[in-house]
């Protein structure tokens, strides 16, 4: 669908270097990386707002590296929403359509479905002024995906948004791509978002292209100690779960987690380090996720101690140094991890 | 007791001096407005010259506003959005005119329209500047085109090109992304531009006195009036023309602080 080919541009603070990327049609590809490494200008280089200082990049097989924006059908959707605030939302959603001389008719029809798959209809006399974040992105969302564009490129759509509103927007994301079957690129910083929305990822660090894979290959074995650093998310688990009474009961691997969300199917697992508790004895509590394993690596992490028990599945614990010298704990070790259903998160 | 020990000596100085300041601005309005009977203004404002003077100085202000408007807009967008060479020598030209005293911007517009070829070739076209109402626009021109350029290009700068980069992905040539986002978002920037040059237009003596001249009842401004029917004695006509010129700028400035408090001038 869209290829990059060795493509690079320096505007001086930011720069991408050689970069080569091929993103297949109707897939959800994330680009992560830390703030600075070129993300966004990669997307203004597909969006046609820059043109690169050199290599190529094809859509369908066509070389569009030098076709205006207007032609090349790719929406954009920035961070800060960049809603046009002279119009209303209804006025922003329908600014491409009307540009593209559809008729009144269909253009009503058109932003009055897209609309309703974002729950904004209620908003459309309003101006972006008065809208909150959420509601922001979801008319930036339905004016960027009204248009029936070739590929959506988001950049760090849900980086701005409280917990709870981001969480709301990865599931419509999530709709809309399944719903349309739409190619989506999606910058990020968050390994989370990556792991919970995208088919595949490329890692990026100082306007190279790091590491291209699956989620899981990318964060199972990362090629470097950047990746490794970076995506260095703890306790990450793809699972399936079953609903038990009001509790969920997560197979990951074989090993049984209990999270007290109820949600079935497959699904994404993580624990915070900082939530697990490390001892050398069973503890009886309610807690209700208790495994015993042997204790694989004791990592010093300065401040604190990160202990990886082999449960059947790799689990970390955060500790104190203080906790470590007490407990006499090492690799090699029987432990014992216990932490809470309701500290079990699902994606 | 405390607070009482606390009243810093600062404080009572400084704002006795912006009382003492705001005292003398309002003295000096009110010392103009009350020199003459509100029925000899009535009868002077009436009067022939003083509606001719009026009349001259809203259509001259009136088009050298427009004209800096249509030129301060693709000046001041150039200068904001793009990076090309001689970009911060051109920015110091174009702030010259705020510094030259008015008079001397007026001596160089007479020598330009005056004395070089091509002032002479405009001239022979049936073009002359020179003692015309039309040396009054040109002359309001040249002074105030910075304060618009200025509030413009502050204004386009606040302005995230990335507004204009989204249009362009949603179908919008970039001229299109102009017309239809970033010029309707520069409204108020605009608006406030145009009251500060218009009411800088109405009030400009100096480099207008020099180009145009002082005729009456033909290169007769507000301004021009005023200083003509002072320098004879008409004292109530003169009255009457700093009266108009006070309501102006006033009226100005509490439109220019109420919807362009965001742009500065300076």
């Amino acid at each position: 669908m869209i290829k990059i080919e060795n493509i690079s541009k320096n505007l001086g603070e930011f720069f991408l270097k050689n970069v080569t990327l091929d993103i297949g049609t109707g897939e959800y590809f994330m680009i992560l990386g830390p703030t600075g490494a070129g993300k966004t200008i990669l997307l203004e280089a597909i969006a046609g707002i820059y043109n690169p200082d050199s290599g190529k990049i094809l859509m369908d097989g066509r070389d569009i590296t030098n076709i205006p924006p207007r032609r090349r059908n790719i929406s954009m959707v920035y961070q800060d929403y960049m809603l046009f605030p002279h119009l209303t939302v209804e006025k922003n959603i329908a600014f491409g359509l009307k540009l593209k001389k559809i008729p009144i008719e269909e253009i009503k029809e058109k932003i009055e479905d897209i609309s309703r798959m974002l729950n904004i209809r209620h908003l459309f006399h309003r101006f972006p002024g008065t809208l909150s974040g959420g509601e922001k992105q979801r008319v930036a969302i339905a004016r960027a995906v009204v248009t029936e564009p070739n590929a959506l490129l988001l950049d760090e759509p849900l980086s701005a948004l409280d917990t709870k509103t981001r969480e709301d927007l990865r599931h419509e994301l999530k709709k809309i791509h399944s719903v349309t079957g739409i190619t989506i690129i999606h910058v990020t910083h968050s390994f989370e978002e990556v792991f919970s929305l995208g088919d595949s990822v490329a890692v990026m660090s100082e306007g190279m292209i790091v590491q291209v894979g699956r989620p899981d290959d990318v964060f199972r074995r990362p090629n470097c100690e950047f990746v490794a650093n970076f995506v260095g998310v703890e306790n990450l688990f793809k699972g399936n779960s079953t609903i038990n009474n009001g509790i969920s009961d997560i197979d990951i691997d074989g090993a049984v987690v209990v999270s007290a969300i109820c949600k079935s199917g497959d699904c994404t697992v993580s624990i915070r380090p900082e939530d697990i508790l490390i001892s050398r004895n069973k503890i009886e509590s309610s807690a209700r996720n208790s495994f015993n394993g042997k204790i694989v690596a004791v990592i010093d992490k300065g401040a604190t101690i990160k202990i990886v028990v082999d449960c059947g599945i790799p689990i970390s614990a955060i500790i104190t140094r203080r906790s470590l010298d007490d407990m006499g704990l090492r690799e090699g070790m029987s432990a014992y991890l216990t932490f809470k259903a309701s500290d079990v998160h699902l994606m | 007791m405390s607070n009482r020990g606390n009243v810093s000596k600062i404080k009572i100085v400084s704002i006795f001096f912006s009382l003492l300041l705001a005292l003398f601005i309002l003295v000096q309005i009110i010392c103009v407005v009350t020199h003459t009977t509100l029925p000899a203004l009535i009868t002077s404002v009436c009067s022939k010259e003083i509606r001719f003077a009026i009349e001259l100085s809203l259509i001259t202000s009136l088009i050298s506003t427009i004209l800096c408007i249509i030129i301060s807009i693709p000046t001041a967008y150039a200068l904001a959005r793009y990076d090309f060479f001689g970009k911060s020598l051109i920015n110091t030209i174009l702030d010259a005119p705020l510094a030259l005293p008015p008079l001397v911007a007026g001596v160089g517009l007479l020598i330009l329209f005056g004395t070089t070829p091509f002032g002479k070739a405009l001239a022979e076209a049936g073009i002359v500047f020179v003692f015309t109402p039309l040396g009054i626009v040109v002359a309001q021109f040249f002074v105030n085109v910075p304060f618009m350029f200025r509030i413009l290009r502050g204004t386009f700068q606040g302005i995230n090109p990335r507004y204009e980069h989204v249009a362009q992905t949603l179908g919008c040539t970039d001229t299109q992304a102009f017309r239809y986002v970033t010029l309707p978002m520069a409204k108020n920037g605009l608006l406030a531009g145009s009251i500060i040059t218009w009411s800088k237009g109405i009030g400009e003596f100096g480099a207008a006195l020099m180009l145009a001249g002082a005729t009456r009842m033909k290169t007769e401004t507000l301004p021009i009036s005023l200083y003509l029917n002072m320098s004879c004695g008409e004292l109530n006509l003169a009255i009457a023309a700093a009266t108009i010129l006070i309501i102006i700028s006033l009226g100005s400035l509490f439109i220019f602080e109420r919807y362009g408090g965001f742009a500065r001038v300076f």
